[in-house]
């Protein structure tokens, strides 16, 4: 069985880092990305099954990945993160199809279930 | 005094000086008109004393008893007259020459009678009665002439009287209006001042002794106002201080979340992966997490910094050299960049009542601002000037940059409002927003997206803030 990829995006390094250890123990395949142009730009060659994405970063920010990611794969999956505890925000992105929705500090268990449960709908 | 009342008053003085004219010169119609009835008598008189002389005459060297006659009823009637017409002669010429007449009468009187008893026609006789006929006849016309002098008298003072009443009358209300109107006028323009003074945000009330007239009342509905608005300035500074809290919390809630959030899941994933870790790989997580602390420390140092309210220590200072000792301080920065610098510092202006440190952090955050926003070969721009109308002095700091997008401008004196890409605190333009208005002055922006942004800071001289 072909390992799930996971595209994990955010400025702060120690997010990627800590995502792609913990989720490759879990089996999954993860690239991280430290903002959302290299992301778009690595996306165009590669099809993700799950997309993790900070909210707020400078330049592409996590509502155009988003975006982007549903125009390219509609079928991939879209879990947002942010510092930023914005409710409205929060509508707009689950209104834009996201799957998910973390404000900071991450639950790692809870993001990996939120994962799994994704993958399992995608799969259906 | 209420105005009203003052009016009134000078009103009242004026009618009062009109009625004593009008009395003055009834009073002096009066005497003349009884000294002119008097003179006309008094003609009558002369001419029967007169007549009495000649008949006197016709008695003595033409020998006619019946002269004697006749001179006799022209005493009688002349007499008559006099008792007849005492009151007015009494009132035009007084009681004494009044007596003094008749009693000259009735010494002629006698005499006749004895002349006409005794029949003598003799020299001695003769000259007695020609004496005292003599003395009635002066006596009358001398105060005839003397009333008809005092009448001219009369006329001519009461011609002065009344130039002068008019003069008076006249001088009065040009006074009174004039005292008046510069009343009105001086707290007229108090209270301009101090609207004019209000529409610049400063709320002074005026202090004028409370006078009980409608300016008085004028004065206190303007303090109150004034007083009223200063409340509402201070609720809407709140309400406004209330907000920028909102946004401060939730910059620091961002700011303070994510080094949170990676301590977070290092602990997490270190628990997770704990035994497939080396020795060297557990100490990097663990200097991973003292290193977001050390993020964390400076953060919350630097907000403590910048929220502490520091003491500003003011005094009185020439904008200029301020401005040239922080361009020492900014030139290397500006030299890296290759920016060149226009200043236009005007002469002679009146002095500021400044923190020196404060206002050099707010160039030094401008001029570092306009740096990053322009492109190398850029102009930075300084000048100051005077501001006559406000009495402020306005340092205005203009790059040829990038400009600010009109959705940011109502933004940029927000805490943690920043467009630049990294770097930004976006506590900058906050603190030096928060740093003007604690010199009571004002911070303004003009920017177009591509042409440049200007920053105008007014400082109110020493002279406005009441320092010598």
């Amino acid at each position: 069985m072909a390992k799930h990829g996971i595209m994990v995006i955010d400025d702060e390094k120690i997010v990627g880092d800590m995502a792609k250890l913990s989720l490759e123990q879990d089996g999954y395949e993860v690239e991280t990305f430290l903002n959302g142009e290299s992301a778009l730009e690595r996306l165009k060659t590669k099809r993700f099954d799950v997309v993790v994405t900070d909210l707020k970063m400078k330049g592409v920010d996590g509502l155009e990945v988003l975006r982007t990611v549903k125009k390219l794969y509609p079928t991939t999956v879209v879990i947002m993160i942010t510092a930023f505890a914005n409710l409205d925000v929060a509508i707009e992105a689950l209104r834009d199809d996201v799957h998910d929705f973390f404000p900071k500090p991450v639950k790692i268990k809870e993001l990996k279930a939120s994962i799994k449960r994704a993958l399992g709908t995608a799969a259906k | 005094m209420k105005i009203v009342n003052k009016i009134y008053l000078s009103n009242g003085v004026h009618i009062l000086l009109i009625v004593l004219i009008g009395i003055f010169a009834l009073h002096n119609l009066n005497t003349i008109l009884t000294k002119f009835r008097f003179i006309v008598i008094a003609e009558g008189l002369n001419t029967a004393f007169l007549e009495m002389r000649l008949a006197e005459k016709n008695y003595f060297l033409s020998g006619d008893d019946e002269a004697l006659v006749s001179i006799k009823i022209r005493i009688d009637q002349t007499t008559e007259t006099l008792r007849q017409v005492q009151q007015p002669i009494i009132l035009a010429v007084g009681n004494d020459k009044y007596w003094k007449l008749r009693y000259y009468l009735d010494e002629y009187a006698q005499l006749v009678d004895a002349i006409d008893r005794a029949h003598i026609r003799d020299p001695g006789a003769q000259k007695e009665l020609r004496q005292v006929g003599q003395n009635l006849k002066t006596f009358s016309e001398d105060i005839t002439d003397l009333e008809s002098e005092q009448i001219g008298a009369i006329i001519v003072h009461s011609k002065n009287i009344l130039l002068y009443s008019f003069w008076a009358v006249v001088l009065f209300a040009l006074i009174f209006s004039n005292v008046i109107v510069r009343n009105i006028g001086n707290s007229l323009s108090k209270v301009v001042g101090l609207t004019r003074s209000i529409s610049q945000g400063n709320f002074h009330t005026i202090e004028a002794k409370p006078s009980g007239d409608e300016m008085g009342a004028v004065f206190s509905a303007v303090n109150t106002m004034a007083e009223e608005l200063q409340k509402r300035e201070k609720e809407i500074v709140q309400s406004k201080k209330l907000a920028s809290i909102g946004v401060l919390v939730a910059g620091v809630a961002h700011e303070l979340n994510n080094p949170l959030n990676n301590i977070s899941m290092i602990a997490q994933t270190y628990a997770e992966v704990y035994d497939s870790l080396s020795r060297e790989d557990r100490i990097s997580f663990m200097e991973r997490v003292d290193e977001e602390t050390e993020r964390l420390r400076v953060i919350i140092n630097n907000l403590l910094d910048y929220a502490k309210p520091k003491e500003q220590h003011l005094s009185r200072m020439a904008a200029n050299p301020v401005i040239q000792k922080t361009l020492a301080l900014v030139q290397n920065m500006l030299d890296i960049s290759n920016i060149k610098i226009k200043l236009g510092l005007a002469r002679d202006l009146p002095d500021i009542y400044i923190d020196v440190h404060q206002i050099q952090q707010i160039l030094v955050n401008m001029a570092t601002n306009a740096i990053q926003a322009m492109d190398k070969g850029g102009v930075l721009s300084i000048d100051t000037r005077f501001v006559p109308e406000e009495d402020t002095v306005e340092i205005v700091i203009s790059d040829n940059g990038k400009g600010i997008a009109p959705e940011f401008i109502d933004h940029i004196f927000d805490p943690f409002f920043t467009t630049k890409e990294e770097s930004g605190t976006g506590l900058g333009l906050w603190v030096s927003y928060g740093i003007i208005k604690n010199h009571q002055g004002n911070i303004r922006v003009k920017s177009e997206v591509g042409v440049g942004t200007t920053f105008i800071i007014s400082l109110p001289t020493c002279n406005k803030l009441g320092i010598a």
